[in-house]
Protein backbone atom coordinates (compact mmCIF):
# COMPACT_ATOMS: atom_id res chain seq x y z
CA UNK A 1 0.00 0.00 0.00
CA UNK A 2 1.47 3.77 -0.79
CA UNK A 3 2.27 5.53 2.03
CA UNK A 4 -0.27 8.17 2.91
CA UNK A 5 0.08 11.97 3.49
CA UNK A 6 0.68 12.72 7.30
CA UNK A 7 -2.15 15.15 8.60
CA UNK A 8 -1.44 17.85 11.04
CA UNK A 9 -4.40 17.52 13.69
CA UNK A 10 -3.26 20.20 15.60
CA UNK A 11 -4.32 22.58 12.36
CA UNK A 12 -7.76 21.73 13.06
CA UNK A 13 -10.48 24.58 14.29
CA UNK A 14 -13.06 23.26 16.50
CA UNK A 15 -16.21 23.65 14.32
CA UNK A 16 -13.84 21.42 12.02
CA UNK A 17 -13.36 18.86 14.85
CA UNK A 18 -17.01 18.66 15.58
CA UNK A 19 -17.65 17.59 12.20
CA UNK A 20 -15.24 15.00 11.87
CA UNK A 21 -16.67 14.01 14.62
CA UNK A 22 -19.89 13.33 12.97
CA UNK A 23 -18.23 11.95 9.59
CA UNK A 24 -16.29 9.57 12.02
CA UNK A 25 -19.61 8.35 13.82
CA UNK A 26 -21.11 7.94 10.13
CA UNK A 27 -18.37 6.19 8.71
CA UNK A 28 -18.39 3.90 11.25
CA UNK A 29 -22.04 3.09 11.43
CA UNK A 30 -21.20 2.75 7.68
CA UNK A 31 -18.83 -0.12 8.31
CA UNK A 32 -20.72 -1.88 10.67
CA UNK A 33 -23.73 -2.28 8.23
CA UNK A 34 -21.62 -3.62 6.03
CA UNK A 35 -19.99 -6.01 7.77
CA UNK A 36 -23.41 -7.14 8.83
CA UNK A 37 -24.30 -7.14 5.10
CA UNK A 38 -20.88 -9.14 4.41
CA UNK A 39 -22.01 -11.88 7.29
CA UNK A 40 -25.72 -12.25 6.40
CA UNK A 41 -24.46 -12.56 2.17
CA UNK A 42 -22.21 -15.58 3.40
CA UNK A 43 -25.18 -17.19 5.46
CA UNK A 44 -27.90 -16.56 3.04
CA UNK A 45 -25.65 -17.32 -0.32
CA UNK A 46 -24.56 -21.19 1.46
CA UNK A 47 -28.47 -21.55 2.27
CA UNK A 48 -29.46 -19.98 -1.11
CA UNK A 49 -27.40 -21.07 -4.17
CA UNK A 50 -27.05 -24.49 -3.71
CA UNK A 51 -27.04 -26.32 -7.40
CA UNK A 52 -24.36 -25.89 -9.56
CA UNK A 53 -23.43 -22.59 -11.05
CA UNK A 54 -24.35 -22.34 -14.44
CA UNK A 55 -25.40 -18.79 -15.04
CA UNK A 56 -24.15 -15.21 -14.34
CA UNK A 57 -27.42 -14.07 -12.94
CA UNK A 58 -29.43 -15.44 -9.43
CA UNK A 59 -32.76 -17.43 -10.61
CA UNK A 60 -35.71 -16.09 -9.22
CA UNK A 61 -35.86 -18.44 -6.78
CA UNK A 62 -32.57 -17.34 -5.71
CA UNK A 63 -33.36 -13.99 -5.54
CA UNK A 64 -36.47 -14.81 -3.49
CA UNK A 65 -34.67 -17.01 -0.99
CA UNK A 66 -32.29 -14.22 -0.55
CA UNK A 67 -34.72 -11.76 0.88
CA UNK A 68 -36.19 -13.72 2.70
CA UNK A 69 -32.92 -15.14 3.90
CA UNK A 70 -32.75 -11.51 5.44
CA UNK A 71 -35.94 -11.15 6.54
CA UNK A 72 -35.83 -14.52 8.53
CA UNK A 73 -32.64 -14.05 10.14
CA UNK A 74 -34.18 -10.54 10.97
CA UNK A 75 -36.92 -11.90 12.67
CA UNK A 76 -34.80 -14.70 14.55
CA UNK A 77 -32.78 -12.19 16.46
CA UNK A 78 -35.91 -9.98 17.18
CA UNK A 79 -37.32 -13.29 18.62
CA UNK A 80 -34.06 -14.13 20.32
CA UNK A 81 -34.04 -10.95 21.87
CA UNK A 82 -37.77 -10.83 22.82
CA UNK A 83 -37.24 -14.32 24.61
CA UNK A 84 -34.12 -12.80 26.33
CA UNK A 85 -36.06 -10.07 27.66
CA UNK A 86 -38.71 -12.71 29.00
CA UNK A 87 -36.15 -14.36 30.73
CA UNK A 88 -34.80 -11.25 32.19
CA UNK A 89 -38.14 -10.95 33.92
CA UNK B 1 -3.75 4.39 10.12
CA UNK B 2 -0.88 6.83 9.42
CA UNK B 3 -3.17 10.33 10.47
CA UNK B 4 -3.20 9.21 13.62
CA UNK B 5 1.16 9.53 13.85
CA UNK B 6 3.08 12.46 15.17
CA UNK B 7 4.78 13.68 12.41
CA UNK B 8 3.83 16.53 10.12
CA UNK B 9 5.30 16.86 7.17
CA UNK B 10 1.26 17.76 5.10
CA UNK B 11 1.47 20.22 2.13
CA UNK B 12 -1.81 21.01 3.48
CA UNK B 13 -2.42 24.54 5.35
CA UNK B 14 -5.50 25.07 6.67
CA UNK B 15 -7.64 23.82 9.13
CA UNK B 16 -10.14 22.81 6.62
CA UNK B 17 -7.75 20.82 3.98
CA UNK B 18 -6.67 18.57 7.13
CA UNK B 19 -10.26 18.07 7.47
CA UNK B 20 -10.70 17.24 3.77
CA UNK B 21 -7.36 15.65 3.40
CA UNK B 22 -8.82 13.29 6.69
CA UNK B 23 -12.23 12.90 5.34
CA UNK B 24 -10.67 11.33 1.78
CA UNK B 25 -8.45 8.96 3.90
CA UNK B 26 -11.16 7.25 6.07
CA UNK B 27 -13.26 6.59 3.22
CA UNK B 28 -10.67 5.42 1.08
CA UNK B 29 -9.52 2.59 4.04
CA UNK B 30 -13.35 2.49 4.18
CA UNK B 31 -13.96 1.41 0.89
CA UNK B 32 -10.96 -0.49 0.70
CA UNK B 33 -11.92 -2.68 3.75
CA UNK B 34 -15.10 -3.34 2.37
CA UNK B 35 -13.72 -4.54 -0.87
CA UNK B 36 -11.30 -6.42 0.76
CA UNK B 37 -13.90 -8.70 2.58
CA UNK B 38 -15.90 -9.23 -0.60
CA UNK B 39 -12.78 -10.51 -2.19
CA UNK B 40 -12.47 -12.85 0.78
CA UNK B 41 -16.35 -13.92 0.92
CA UNK B 42 -16.28 -14.35 -2.93
CA UNK B 43 -13.04 -16.61 -2.75
CA UNK B 44 -14.15 -18.99 -0.08
CA UNK B 45 -18.02 -19.44 -1.29
CA UNK B 46 -16.71 -19.66 -4.97
CA UNK B 47 -13.78 -21.92 -4.88
CA UNK B 48 -16.43 -23.89 -2.64
CA UNK B 49 -18.58 -23.97 -5.48
CA UNK B 50 -16.62 -24.25 -8.57
CA UNK B 51 -13.69 -26.28 -7.23
CA UNK B 52 -15.02 -29.36 -5.85
CA UNK B 53 -11.86 -31.62 -6.08
CA UNK B 54 -8.43 -29.60 -7.25
CA UNK B 55 -6.64 -30.73 -9.83
CA UNK B 56 -3.39 -29.87 -11.21
CA UNK B 57 -4.76 -26.81 -13.35
CA UNK B 58 -7.85 -25.01 -13.18
CA UNK B 59 -10.01 -25.96 -15.98
CA UNK B 60 -11.46 -23.82 -18.27
CA UNK B 61 -14.97 -24.83 -16.84
CA UNK B 62 -14.23 -24.03 -13.43
CA UNK B 63 -12.76 -20.67 -14.73
CA UNK B 64 -16.10 -20.40 -16.41
CA UNK B 65 -17.57 -21.42 -13.28
CA UNK B 66 -15.60 -18.89 -11.43
CA UNK B 67 -16.86 -16.06 -13.58
CA UNK B 68 -20.33 -16.24 -13.07
CA UNK B 69 -19.94 -16.75 -9.46
CA UNK B 70 -18.35 -13.75 -8.80
CA UNK B 71 -21.02 -11.96 -10.83
CA UNK B 72 -23.84 -13.66 -8.60
CA UNK B 73 -22.45 -13.73 -5.52
CA UNK B 74 -21.96 -9.66 -6.01
CA UNK B 75 -25.62 -9.43 -7.28
CA UNK B 76 -27.05 -10.85 -4.45
CA UNK B 77 -24.43 -9.05 -2.25
CA UNK B 78 -27.20 -6.07 -3.51
CA UNK B 79 -29.89 -7.94 -2.84
CA UNK B 80 -28.69 -8.68 0.97
CA UNK B 81 -27.76 -4.88 1.43
CA UNK B 82 -31.06 -3.18 -0.02
CA UNK B 83 -33.14 -5.78 2.36
CA UNK B 84 -30.66 -6.06 5.68
CA UNK B 85 -31.12 -1.66 5.14
CA UNK B 86 -34.68 -1.52 4.51
CA UNK B 87 -35.93 -4.00 7.41
CA UNK B 88 -33.21 -1.93 10.12
CA UNK B 89 -35.24 0.96 8.52
CA UNK B 90 -38.93 -0.18 9.22
CA UNK B 91 -37.42 -2.10 12.38
CA UNK B 92 -36.47 1.66 13.70
CA UNK B 93 -39.25 3.56 12.82
CA UNK B 94 -41.10 1.28 14.76
CA UNK B 95 -39.24 1.41 18.03
CA UNK B 96 -39.57 5.09 17.47
CA UNK B 97 -35.87 5.96 16.44
CA UNK B 98 -34.76 8.48 13.49
CA UNK B 99 -34.17 5.92 10.28
CA UNK B 100 -32.59 8.82 8.59
CA UNK B 101 -29.28 8.04 8.42
CA UNK B 102 -29.76 4.26 7.86
CA UNK B 103 -32.12 5.20 4.98
CA UNK B 104 -29.39 7.83 3.42
CA UNK B 105 -27.13 4.86 3.08
CA UNK B 106 -29.14 3.84 0.01
CA UNK B 107 -27.58 1.35 -2.68
CA UNK B 108 -24.80 -1.48 -1.75
CA UNK B 109 -21.42 -1.07 -3.52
Amino acid sequence: MDPQTQVDLSKLNEADKKELNVVLANEAQKSNIQQMVHQLNDVCWKKCVTSKISSNTLSKTEEACAQNCVDRWMDTQIGILKHLEEMRQ
Amino acid sequence: MSFLGGSSSSSSSSSSDVKANLVQQLQQESAMANARMLINKVNENCFQACVPTPGSSMSAQENTCLSSCMDKYISMWNITSRTYINRIGVESKRMGGDASVVASMGSGL
